[in-house]
């Protein structure tokens, strides 16, 4: 199991470092964004997107309500948020299994409630704000790659 | 026979449009593919048609909803440019997240809008998002972020689980129910929200107006119900008559994506059975 720590101190450091990491794993891959609301997890993916699939990142937008958003034609980027979904039967619905098996990058916002149908070579991504009276937007990103 | 072909999650794009294509099969009757976000739009116009008072162009078309925040320039009934969109959250999502973590249960964007006239938006001050390059551009993921950490900072932990516990015994609580549930300085944040998510629409659409010289608004989606931007966007006159979706019209429905499709079938744009399910579609 490999992990890094990294800070990023404003929204576009933390877009550049989600292409930077976007070079780190060759496709197919799994990346799980896990944060608070507001942590940053749509921000890095952002930069992520455009590492992967070269996406603007002023398009890349929340997933929440349509649940995956798809980049790219074919598709190389899907977006993925589990917020709004709480049982498995719901998220096995979405039909991942499929989506794992493309040569495309996949980001998962809020899919570490269902460790069972990951895969199980992954890259975790835990984000955290540090937030005080001063407005800080340090972030800290920890990475980790799961071999399970 | 008229189906939506994106944008959406594409297991219920194909179920709609293989449906769509069977029936335009068996009964021979042409097929025509349907933008979901003109669907919202077109309904708006399909209903002012009906009422006898068209929209005139150019026109700005905006649809806010859970999943999109869209500002589009019409010149013409099929001529759409877009103006801006949300980089984050779209509003209606912000809405429901807000509420969620206030303890409100999700979806409660509608709660928040029902609460918000008994707060006074003074009460707290929230900061609207800097922009930069496109100012038509939405972003809602830092209010929503200060709504979070106000959260955390006051000690609500006993009222949100007073509001909890209510959606327990009643599913659908009365807003009598949620304001005895609901202390003033929640009220009061409630307003501060909702004020900074109306004014940030409503700014865009007056900056729109003059920059277009638009002849009249629409808004459409499910966040046109929301009174508050309705209540701003009729008072402070935005530069040009504003049209709303009726509330059965605004959230997602079939009526829209045959209103969207009823020009098409004018114009003879039908399409043949290679249509395919488009996720990622977009308008403009």
């Amino acid at each position: 199991m490999k992990t890094a720590v990294y800070t990023t101190h404003n929204e576009d450091e933390t877009v550049a470092l989600g292409e930077r990491l976007a070079e780190s794993w060759p496709v197919p891959v799994t990346i799980l964004l896990i944060g608070d609301l507001g942590a940053g997890k749509t921000t890095l993916a952002k930069g992520l997107a455009a590492g992967y699939g070269g996406i603007r990142p002023e398009d890349v937008s929340s997933p929440t309500f349509p649940l995956i958003h798809e980049y790219g034609d074919p598709t190389t980027v899907y977006h993925i948020d589990l917020y709004r979904l709480d049982t498995v039967a719901e998220v096995e619905s979405l039909g991942l299994d499929e989506i794992f098996a493309r040569p495309a990058a996949v980001f998962l916002e809020w899919a570490e409630r269902f460790p069972l149908l990951l895969p199980k070579r992954r890259i975790e991504i835990c984000i955290s704000a540090q937030f005080d009276e001063s407005e800080n937007e340090t972030r800290r990103i920890e990475i980790v790659e799961v071999r399970a | 026979m008229a189906a939506t072909v994106g944008p959406g999650l594409v297991g219920s794009l194909l179920v709609g449009l293989t449906y769509a294509k069977s029936i335009s099969i068996v009964r021979n009757i042409p097929l025509i593919g349907v933008n979901h976000i003109e669907g919202h739009l077109q309904a708006v116009f399909l209903e002012a048609e009906q009422a006898g008072s068209p929209i005139e162009y150019p026109a700005l078309a905006l649809v806010a909803s859970g999943g999109h925040t869209h500002l589009f320039e019409m010149a013409g009934p099929n001529r759409y440019r877009l103006m801006g969109k949300t980089r984050d959250d779209a509003a209606g999502e912000a809405y429901d997240k807000v509420a969620k973590l206030l303890g409100f249960g999700y979806p409660g964007g509608p709660v928040l809008d029902a609460l918000a006239p008994y707060g006074d938006a003074r009460g707290l001050r929230l900061t609207p998002a800097k922009m930069k390059g496109n100012v038509l551009d939405f972003s809602f993921s830092g209010v929503k972020t200060a709504m979070l950490r106000w959260s955390q900072s006051h000690e609500l932990q006993d009222e949100i689980d007073s509001r909890r516990a209510l959606q327990r015994v009643s599913h659908h609580p009365s807003l009598e129910q949620w304001l005895a549930v609901t202390p003033q300085p929640t009220r009061d944040a409630i307003a501060a929200f909702q004020h900074l998510v109306v004014e940030e629409m409503v700014k865009r659409l007056q900056s729109a107006v003059e920059e277009s010289g638009a002849r009249g608004v629409v808004i459409a989606g499910g966040v046109a119900c929301n009174t508050g931007l309705r209540q701003a966007a009729t008072e402070r006159r935005v530069g040009c008559p504003v049209r709303f979706a009726t509330p059965g019209l605004s959230t997602d429905n079939a009526a829209m994506i045959g209103a969207a499709a009823w020009p098409k079938f004018d114009r003879g744009e039908f399409s043949d059975l290679s249509l395919r399910a488009q996720p990622n579609l977009i308008l403009a």
